[in-house]
């Protein structure tokens, strides 16, 4: 799991949710990509997280964008949040005994505008969260990060101020993550990405 | 039809007699977990600890052993890892400033004691002291410094550090807040004050109680200046 690298990070906010990572990808202390997407839209309003091993963050994505494909076709709906997180976990589960090597984060509004975040472990496991969700190398990092700066009911701009602390203050003490980071803050008027300025090293 | 064609045979290596496994494992040293931080400020310094002692695994030794400690010549000095190097360090540490004193007729000063416990520490090179340190003081001129060390005694001034079992959560909290590390539009060479300080590693502790299993129960803090030392304590939770 310590192979490529990863930082990732979701955060609830007032009718908000945020969701960052870093941008590295490496192979062990090798940096290969500084522009590596380790965050993914499912639908206009749920995006997916992945840490872990890249090769399998890169084929769940495309797991997932065909079984949300078929989803869509079937219920003739767009699919929500908390339903996208129990099709997750089914999938991590098919594979109970040889596991894909991933953490998934997930994190969108729902048909109300609710907020709603997760976070799973690589079998599954379903963690839901009122405040934040963290996984990836710089997992305690952020732990730490999160638990001093988040508080509730953040509005959508100082949510992004504060998920970015979080997210570039722990990467800055993790030597596999960092070289960049983006942003995704996920409102009901829509999405606002941002690339953060960071240490690249 | 020759099967050796289609099947081929693994090479068998000759294997040697197995020797007899012995499992006696003595393992000199125990994780007693918890967590210390420094933080320095222009006039002060302060060390922090939690006094939560574990086993290395679920249980706890006590709810009441602070991490924290005060020294003869007005230093303090925080340490977390193996309890037992703690002891057996702070008290040859301390031996040394006594004797100082004694040879000298003054106590030795911050960045006298800073270079004592580095040679303390790397005397035991091959032998470690299993401990993460940090020694907080004022210099002569009333300035706050703070050391951090690693269990061999490669040591640098610092102006935030924590150590122990929460230190990869607050390190980054850390240098946040105090050095104001990812700012913009701050004054990144202003030390915080006394009051900030005390606020912020009393948050740091609950945060880091929050997520640490092996942080927690009580927090126990000593804020050095030119006057002497503070003693402060406030409650964590328990869980």
């Amino acid at each position: 799991m310590e192979y490529n690298g990863a930082a990732i990070v979701a955060m609830k906010g007032k009718n908000c949710i945020a969701i960052g990572a870093d941008k590295r990808l490496g192979q062990r202390q090798l940096t290969v990509d500084t522009n590596f997407k380790k965050v993914f839209p499912i639908t206009e309003r749920t995006y997916i997280g992945l840490s872990g091993l890249a090769t399998d963050v890169k084929t769940l994505h495309d797991q997932f964008r065909m079984r949300v494909n078929l989803y869509k076709h079937r219920e003739e709906r767009v699919i929500e949040p908390k339903t996208f997180a129990n099709l997750v976990s089914h999938v991590l589960y098919e594979r109970r005994f040889g596991s894909y090597l991933v953490n998934p984060v997930v994190a969108g509004l729902d048909k109300n505008d609710i907020p709603f975040i997760c976070g799973m472990d690589s079998i599954g496991c379903i963690d839901l969260a009122d405040n934040f969700i963290v996984c990836g190398t710089a997992e305690e990092n952020l732990y730490g990060a999160c638990e001093g700066l988040w508080e509730p009911d953040l509005e959508p701009e100082e949510l992004f101020e504060t998920i970015s602390q979080a997210l570039l203050n722990s990467v800055d003490r993790d030597a596999m993550s960092g070289w960049g980071a983006v942003v995704h803050i996920i409102t009901p008027a829509g999405v606002i990405t941002r690339d953060l300025k960071s240490r690249m090293d | 039809m020759e099967y050796g064609l289609m099947h081929q045979e693994p090479n068998q290596h000759p294997v040697a007699a197995p020797r007899e496994v012995h499992n006696h494992g003595f393992y000199p040293y125990v994780d007693n977990g918890g967590t210390v931080l420094g933080i320095c400020g222009k006039d002060f310094a302060l060390v922090a600890s939690d006094t939560r002692q574990s086993n290395g695994g679920y249980l706890i030794n006590s709810r009441d052993t602070p991490k924290t400690f005060k020294l003869s010549n007005g230093t303090v000095l925080g340490s977390a890892g193996f309890h037992a190097d703690t002891m057996q360090c702070l008290e040859t540490l301390e031996q040394r400033a006594q004797l100082y004193f004694h040879k000298h007729e003054r106590q030795m000063n911050a960045k006298a004691m800073a270079q004592t416990l580095s040679h303390l520490l790397y005397s035991k090179r091959f032998f470690p002291y299993m401990i993460n340190t940090v020694l907080a003081g004022v210099d002569a001129k009333g300035n706050g410094v703070l050391y951090s060390y690693d269990p061999v005694g490669s040591f640098g001034e610092v102006t935030q550090y924590s150590h122990g079992s929460a230190s990869a959560l607050l390190n980054p909290f850390l240098d946040n807040q105090i050095a104001r590390a990812h700012q913009t539009g701050v004054d990144h060479s202003a030390l915080p004050s006394r009051e900030q300080a005390i606020k912020l590693a009393i948050d740091a502790f609950t945060s880091a109680t929050e997520r640490d299993i092996y942080t927690g129960d009580w927090l126990e803090i000593l804020v050095v200046d030119s006057d002497g030392v503070q003693e402060i304590k406030r409650e964590l939770k328990h869980d």
